[in-house]
């Protein structure tokens, strides 16, 4: 089975829904799963106990674990200066302290299996140092910093880990950010376009291949930089 | 659990890790100076203890913040793994 974090909406939404199209056998995680279509079990990843209790109960399914994508996320785009205490917190305590809960806390059933792949989400803003992101680049900085050092902890293992850095995708994430604003971005691109999350989940699907099977501690910007 | 079946059982993990290559002692290092398991081997010795964990009703948690202290850590040596297995169990 595949695990995906903030599998209710976004992202994690679209990713969970790709995969089951796919023929995948996917639990969801959200910190509510009421309206949730898919099979999902509710867990705050920013909260070390609630992950904890998620991954007893994926244990005790007793299935082996493809996968384990960490989709959570929270974004705020604003100056260092303009941000006020409680969104650095949360920041950092959800993009970076719950991925690292994640794989801290799943890791051991792959390492039971000898197999299997973390996929972990930074963006494209780490990379080109944008301007007005700079709490959020540095919470998803250290999930690329925390992925590139676990991919070789876990290497022995046959379990891979990599990211994906998404540029600017039309999600919740993304209220009140306007086109203009989104044109400036993808225009430090490589490929300077908008790219969808149907484009995420293609490179989702790419990782998760046994094609890929050489990657691992990768950051894969979207666009490129 | 007491000490002596809690040392009974660390020693056979640790055993079965190293597929009977090493003779064990109480005191061995198992991680700093020359230890005993290396890195792989340590995970797989704590996957092997989490399953008998399960077997006697408990659950035994690797992940401290002492945990690769070398003067703190339950894996300082095979006897203080055995002792923070043991009293994981009790604390059940």
């Amino acid at each position: 089975m595949i695990i995906v974090t903030g599998a209710s909406r976004g992202l994690g939404q679209a990713i969970a829904e790709r995969l089951i199209e796919k023929g995948e056998d996917v639990i969801g995680l959200a910190r509510s799963v009421s309206g949730i279509s898919i099979h999902a079990i509710e867990c705050d990843v920013s909260d070390y106990t609630s992950v904890k209790n998620a991954s007893r109960e994926i244990k005790r399914m007793k299935k082996p674990v493809k996968a384990f994508i960490n989709a959570a996320g929270v974004a705020s785009m604003n100056m260092a200066v303009t941000t006020d205490e409680s969104t650095v917190q949360r920041l950092i305590q959800t993009n970076l302290v719950g991925t690292i809960y994640c794989c801290q806390l799943f890791a051991p059933i792959m390492l039971r299996q000898k197999h299997g792949s973390f996929i972990n989400f930074s963006t494209i803003a780490v990379a080109l140092s944008l301007k007005g992101e700079s709490v959020y680049a540095a919470s998803k900085a250290g999930v690329e910093s925390f992925s590139r050092t676990f991919a070789r902890e876990m290497a022995d293992f046959n379990v891979r880990v990599n990211c994906i850095a998404p540029g600017p995708i039309r999600t919740d994430l993304l209220r009140g950010i306007t086109d203009t604003q989104i044109e400036k971005i993808t225009s430090q691109q490589v490929i300077p376009k908008q790219f969808q999350k149907s484009d995420v989940c293609d490179l989702v699907e790419l990782l998760l291949d046994e094609k890929a099977a050489s990657l691992s501690g990768q950051v894969l910007n979207l666009g490129g930089v | 659990m007491n000490i002596n079946q809690a040392k009974e059982i660390v020693i056979s993990a640790i055993n079965d890790a190293l597929e009977g290559k090493a003779e064990i002692s109480e005191q061995m290092q198992l991680i700093g100076g020359q230890p005993l398991l290396d890195s792989l081997k340590l995970v797989e010795v704590c996957l092997a203890l989490e399953d008998l964990a399960d077997e006697h009703g408990f659950e035994f948690d690797w992940t401290s913040e002492a945990a690769m202290s070398k003067s703190r850590s339950m894996f300082r040596s095979v006897v203080a793994l055995a002792e923070e297995f043991a009293s994981q169990s009790e604390a059940k």
